[in-house]
């Protein structure tokens, strides 16, 4: 049996004046964690896989908390890769997410790019304060479509629980095992797309973007409002390079800092 | 498990049956975008967009959640699985239809059967019913998602438009779907969830800025 990859990092932020600042950093293992200057008052934090990737067996675990009052944004370095893993477990990623009071977290992502024969398991969860801010993308794509890459021995398990005040508002869960390039060509379930990405802005202010965010989708895209707080939107596109194309302008307009450099294209 | 009673089947035919007051016609679940656009303009793509929805995305995602919900034990459990119900909606319109059928069933059903209700969505209202009544859980979650699928069947008759035979045909062949389906819920449990009709689930969100509709859903 090959190493396993390990990693875990914990993070936080707290208020110095205007500024949101690191407020404890604790990282292990194949998980790293980069602080890049920003010209905003936001904390940015890049996190960096130093594995090259997941495999079965790998387990990479985040614990981050936006302190009171604070704005803080995370990203990583580079497209998270799902390789082929052999019979057996999956590779585990953990991402817990803590929002307080007054705090906003940008969990922005680059894109987890799944190869054949890969087993991922991911959950994400956020626990948001009563008047915190989410702004979350998890950006997928299946299978490197330049290559031709067919995704026929897949095992995917992917959950997002969001709760506000302890309260579940939102919930998103994915379990496929099997032919996922087949599956997704199915006319209903996403009629051949290479791409997907899953948007979420929980804040105040979700019901004003309903609108203005609905007119910039493509139609193979939709938006809607599951509560006054809460605006979700999912998009498919061909490939991450359109499912770039259709997620950036919705990005750009739902956080007011500029995006990570690593989203520029 | 015990082979159900002819009162038990009796009623819930009667829960389960179109006449029912819940209003259950005045919702497509997002069909009619589809169909407004094109996607689904025929008998055979009619059949594919609910054999979608019930395999990969409301059908069984209800069918676990009824499951849940019949298996609850106390209050609290049974909240937290309503909640879950809730949050797992993929588009407002989605949440609407599953919180005002269940608000529909449980007030009527609690009235006629003296059973305490209120405030549940659709399926967990229908799971918590069964098990208050003591009705078998797998026949209830069979006949629950065969309504689901004829009320669907029944949305694309009026707009596709399909023939009544060809409509007939089409839910005959949709109902070992929904046995099967109601089948592997009983294994399952709230960790099962999943959800990858995501075109279907981005018609109902489409649905809601629709220009001209008849539907609410």
């Amino acid at each position: 049996m090959p190493p396993r990859a390990r990693g875990a990092v914990q993070l936080g932020s707290k208020r110095l004046g205007q500024r949101s600042v690191l407020d404890g950093l604790r990282q292990s293992g194949s998980f790293k964690c980069l602080f890049p200057r920003t010209t905003s008052d936001a904390l940015e934090a890049v996190l960096l896989n130093t594995a090259g990737g997941i495999t079965g067996g790998d387990a990479f675990d985040l614990a981050a908390e936006a302190g009171a009052g604070t704005t803080l944004t995370l990203t990583t370095q580079a497209c998270e890769r799902a390789y082929q893993a052999q019979p057996g477990p999956y590779g585990q990623v953990r991402n817990q997410l803590a929002i307080g009071p007054g705090a906003r977290l940008n969990w922005l992502p680059q894109e987890t790019i799944l190869f054949e024969g890969s087993a991922l398991d991911r959950q994400l969860r956020a626990d948001l304060a009563e008047d915190a801010s989410l702004l979350l993308v998890e950006p997928m794509v299946f299978g490197r479509a330049a290559m031709g890459e067919q995704l026929n021995r897949i095992r995917l398990r992917d959950r997002i629980e969001i709760r506000r005040a302890g309260h579940p508002v939102f919930l998103d869960a994915t379990r496929f095992a099997g032919d996922l390039s087949a599956h997704l060509a199915r006319p209903h379930v996403a009629n051949g797309a290479g791409a997907m990405a899953s948007i979420v802005f929980a804040a105040a202010s979700a019901e004003a973007q309903l609108d203005p965010v609905r007119r910039m989708l493509p139609d193979s895209a939709g938006a809607s409002l599951l509560d006054p707080d809460l605006l979700v939107i999912r998009i498919l596109a061909a490939d991450s390079f359109e499912l770039r194309r259709a997620m950036l302008p919705v990005l750009r307009r739902l956080n007011p800092d500029p995006l990570p450099r690593c989203w520029m294209i | 498990m015990a082979t159900p009673t002819d009162s038990a089947i009796l009623t819930l035919t009667q829960w389960l049956s179109p006449a029912y007051p819940v209003g259950g016609f005045a919702y497509s679940h997002g069909l009619e975008a589809a169909i407004d656009v094109g996607t689904v303009a025929s008998t055979q793509e009619t059949s594919a967009w609910i054999t979608d929805v019930l395999d990969h995305g409301s059908g069984r995602s209800d069918a676990l959640l009824l499951t849940a919900a019949y298996r609850a034990e106390g209050a609290g459990e049974l909240a937290e699985i309503d909640a879950a119900a809730r949050a797992f909606c993929a588009s407002a319109e989605r949440l609407k239809e599953t919180a005002l059928l269940g608000q529909a069933f449980g007030t009527v059903t609690g009235d006629v059967w003296a059973l305490e209700l209120a405030g549940l969505s659709y399926p967990v209202a229908v799971g918590r019913a069964a098990r208050l009544q003591d009705l078998p859980l797998l026949l209830t979650t069979q006949m629950f998602l065969q309504a689901f699928a004829a009320n669907l069947v029944a949305v694309a008759t009026r707009l596709v438009p399909l023939g009544q035979t060809d409509a007939q045909r089409l839910l005959r062949d949709l109902t070992p779907l929904c046995a099967e389906i109601a089948r592997q819920a009983l294994q399952g449990n709230l960790q099962d969830l999943s959800s990858t009709a995501f075109l279907a689930d981005i018609a109902s969100m489409q649905h809601e800025t629709q220009y001209s509709r008849i539907f609410r859903t």
